[in-house]
């Protein structure tokens, strides 16, 4: 297992794909808009009139998928893979503190899955499309966005350390 | 993260700067609502510390084999769900707290250092030593604090520093820029173009000179002003389905190309169905320096409404002048142009039309593609654009006869519902060996007496065999009025006149059945055999197997066939089978492949010569 790269370095480097995509796409990044396209797809094998009929869903048409970022966000599975693969740092676990049920984290993982996916719909974006692709634009409220991350983390930070225990 | 925002600010600052990247046209802005992201940014940063994951980083997590990151991306999935199930509740709060801000035209577009009143040049400067700060503060925390060796492993190294300097110099070469342009405004030509430009364009919006009234359009177009063009803004379904007469279909995107192709002398007017997209181009357009285009007021919607609504439909009254010239509007909006639109290589029709022409033509609207398949196959692919309908929903039973033709005015009818118009070219689509579906589809256009039909040559399957598109989407649900069409069916014979053509032994009978029913070896109907005097010659004769379709045979096969069985080209024949199905496939390769001038179809045919006792048979 190899060491993680330079996290500056690693910085630049997002920096300059975020710099390309504007470039090349004259939009940002984004991870959440292409699973909240998974979700409207699948919703819409099993409801499409209600999808469709939707205010929210219903306007990505009936092919949800075709859209950028459902493909950047298999990308960025796949080059998490290829970079897991390359440093060896493939194993199924559950990334935790030692005195965390494995069970608490899984809830805890889920329940902030839940708010993640909500949240990043209600704010038009997460970290990726919101606050960094919207901040690299100095959008005041993509910085708004991510003061307010802050705050909600640190404020509930203080009740969760316990899954993070050593 | 911070790291990687400074380097795309200052990134992208540079490329403004530099005229790489326009940020008025080629950048998305996401607008600015505050409540939204502020309630937004809480339950993130909330969720956020609970799963210890966002999206991006889950699906990089997830791919390294960490569960929890599976099981976030779950919940995510979940969430955005959730999101849209409860979306008609949190719609307030979606777009709630707008900011006041707007730029390049997009209302809600805030930058923060507009916000907060300073330049973008001084904004980044600070931005990046706030974030130099933070790195050097987290390396000297995690450096005294943690017990973990690897943590604050970068403070005070040569690397952190040079690379502080480095995002410091970049800042302050952007400020040193953009400082000048941000205070005189007046230092060079570009600089002072482009305030300018949204200046007169605000202008001319307010002095209303960026609209055309739908009056004066109709006005223009009706008298034939060449001076107007008329711009389609809408996608080509749309369209095709209903357009302002003489307008072109040119969408958004394809706009500043086609402009470049016009007079500037011309007055370009935009429409769509309502104001907005119209409205949005014309003033890109006008930001590029195009002062002759113009929109539509209140759209396609509009114009319709003020100009083409009936008078009796109307709620206030209109005076007999106005009237008058509603009702010229009126015919002269609603006729149709087609002449216009007939392609010169259209083969001559009723004909064989070629697969490559078709292709050619796909999007000419006033080509209606009938395909004859079942429906089945045609929802699984068809020729885009295509209308699916079975050759059975032309016939039924008539004077107590099963499977016989329509009278002309359900066939007018049927038609209208399918969108067909008078002067469409039809092209016809068969599978398989099913040419006689075509034919008989082809008859229903014989019988409304229109003759601009063909049939695709090969069919379906030599369409897909050549790769040419095929999808599976429905084409526009388009209603038209098709007159009901009377006396122009010259060709179809009843059984009186079969009668005493027999009895005279004035024309040629041709038994298009297969041979078995013709001797009456074999039968379904009442009595076997056939027409005294009858010539038998089975469709399927006329059919040829080449490679994945089935065709015609070649018109100098047919030729030299029908030449041994017909003396002249002046006979009169009459076709026909049990039902005039396989007889219209004879019917069509006499008179539109071979020249044949005096062909008739037996309708009733073989069920109603057998049925009726009276008539005399042979076997």
């Amino acid at each position: 297992m190899k060491p993680y790269s330079n996290p500056y370095l690693a910085g630049l480097g997002l920096g300059i794909t975020l710099l390309a995509s504007y470039l090349i796409l004259g939009a940002g990044l984004g991870a959440s808009g292409g699973l909240a396209r998974f979700g409207a797809y699948a919703e819409c094998l099993i409801a499409p009139s209600h999808v469709l009929s939707g205010e929210y869903f219903g306007k990505w048409g009936e092919n949800p998928l075709r859209y950028y970022l459902v493909f950047m966000f298999i990308g960025v599975f796949i080059g998490g893979l290829f970079s897991a693969i390359s440093a060896s740092r493939i194993h199924i676990k559950i990334e935790k503190g030692n005195k965390c049920p494995p069970k608490l984290r899984l809830i805890f993982a889920l329940c902030g899955g839940i708010l993640v996916g909500f949240a990043s719909r209600l704010a038009g974006g997460c970290t990726s499309g919101q606050a960094l692709s919207g901040g690299a634009l100095l959008l005041t409220g993509s910085l708004v966005f991510l003061i307010f991350v802050f705050a909600g983390g640190y404020a509930v930070a203080y009740f969760l350390r316990r899954q993070w225990d050593d | 993260m911070f790291t990687a925002l400074l380097t795309a600010m200052i990134g992208i600052s540079a490329f403004k700067g530099l005229g790489i990247i326009d940020p008025a046209t080629e950048l998305f802005y996401m607008p600015t609502y505050y409540g939204a992201y502020i309630v937004g940014g809480l339950i993130f940063g909330a969720g956020f510390v609970m799963s210890g994951w966002c999206p991006g980083t889950a699906a990089v997590g997830a791919a390294s084999g960490k569960l929890d990151a599976l099981v976030f991306l779950c919940g995510a999935f979940l969430g955005s769900i959730l999101f849209n199930e409860l979306f008609p509740v949190i719609k307030p709060l979606y777009t709630a707290g707008q900011s006041s801000q707007d730029a390049f035209g997009q209302a809600g577009v805030a930058f923060v250092y507009t916000s907060l009143g300073m330049s973008e040049g001084a904004f980044a400067l600070i931005f990046t030593l706030i974030a130099i700060g933070c790195f050097w503060g987290a390396e000297y925390l995690e450096k005294i604090k943690a017990k973990n060796p690897e943590s604050g492993m970068y403070f005070q190294t040569p690397f952190l520093k040079a690379f502080s300097l480095v995002f410091l110099v970049f800042a302050g070469t952007l400020l040193f820029f953009s400082a000048p342009e941000a205070k005189t405004p007046t230092a060079g030509f570009e600089l002072a173009k482009a305030p300018s430009s949204d200046e007169s364009l605000l202008a001319s919006v307010a002095d209303a000179q960026d609209h055309v009234e739908p009056e004066e359009l109709a006005d223009a177009l009706y008298n034939g002003d060449p001076n107007f063009i008329v711009i389609d803004v809408r996608p080509a379904n749309e369209y095709k389905r209903f357009h302002i007469r003489g307008a072109k279909n040119v969408e958004l995107p394809d706009l500043p190309a086609f402009m470049q192709k016009q007079d500037k002398a011309a007055k370009v007017v935009l429409y769509s169905n309502g104001m907005t997209h119209p409205a949005q181009a014309r003033d890109a357009l006008y930001r590029q320096g195009y002062r002759n285009v113009f929109i539509l007021t209140d759209g396609l919607n509009g114009f319709i409404n003020t100009c083409l609504k009936p008078v009796s439909l109307r709620k206030t009254p209109v005076s007999p002048q106005k009237a008058d010239q509603i009702n010229a509007w009126r015919n002269f909006f609603y006729a149709s142009s087609a002449k216009t639109q007939i392609p010169a290589d259209t083969p001559s029709l009723p004909g064989l039309v070629s697969t490559d022409w078709l292709f050619q033509n796909l999007k000419n609207p006033k080509v209606k593609i009938i395909d004859s398949r079942p429906q089945p196959e045609y929802n699984k692919s068809h020729i885009p654009g295509s209308l699916a309908t079975s050759v059975e929903n032309f016939r039924g039973v008539v004077g107590g006869l099963p499977s016989m033709l329509l009278p002309p005015a359900l066939l007018s009818a049927k038609f209208s519902l399918m969108g067909i118009e008078s002067d469409d070219i039809a092209v016809l689509v068969y599978a398989g060996d099913n040419v006689r579906d075509t034919t008989l589809i082809g008859l229903v256009f014989e019988r409304l007496g229109h003759k601009t039909y063909g049939i695709l040559d090969g069919g379906f399957e030599k369409w897909t065999g050549e790769k040419k598109p095929v999808n599976t989407e429905l084409p526009p649900d388009t209603r038209s009025v098709y007159p009901v069409v009377r006396d122009k069916d010259d060709f179809t014979a009843d059984y009186r006149q079969v009668l005493a053509h027999v009895q005279n032994k004035t024309a040629l009978i041709l038994d298009n059945r297969p041979k078995d029913y013709y001797t009456g070896k074999k039968s379904d109907e009442a009595r076997a055999g056939h027409v005294p005097g009858a010539i038998n010659r089975p469709f399927k004769d006329d059919l040829v197997q080449v490679g994945s379709y089935t065709t015609l045979k070649p018109t100098a096969e047919l030729e030299s066939a029908y030449a041994a069985l017909i003396p002249s080209k002046d006979a009169t024949i009459i076709v026909h089978c049990r039902t005039g199905h396989q007889a219209s496939q004879t019917f069509f390769v006499l008179k539109y492949l071979l020249g044949y001038k005096n062909v008739f179809w037996y309708d009733g045919g073989w069920t109603e010569w057998a049925a009726r006792q009276e008539l005399p048979i042979e076997k």
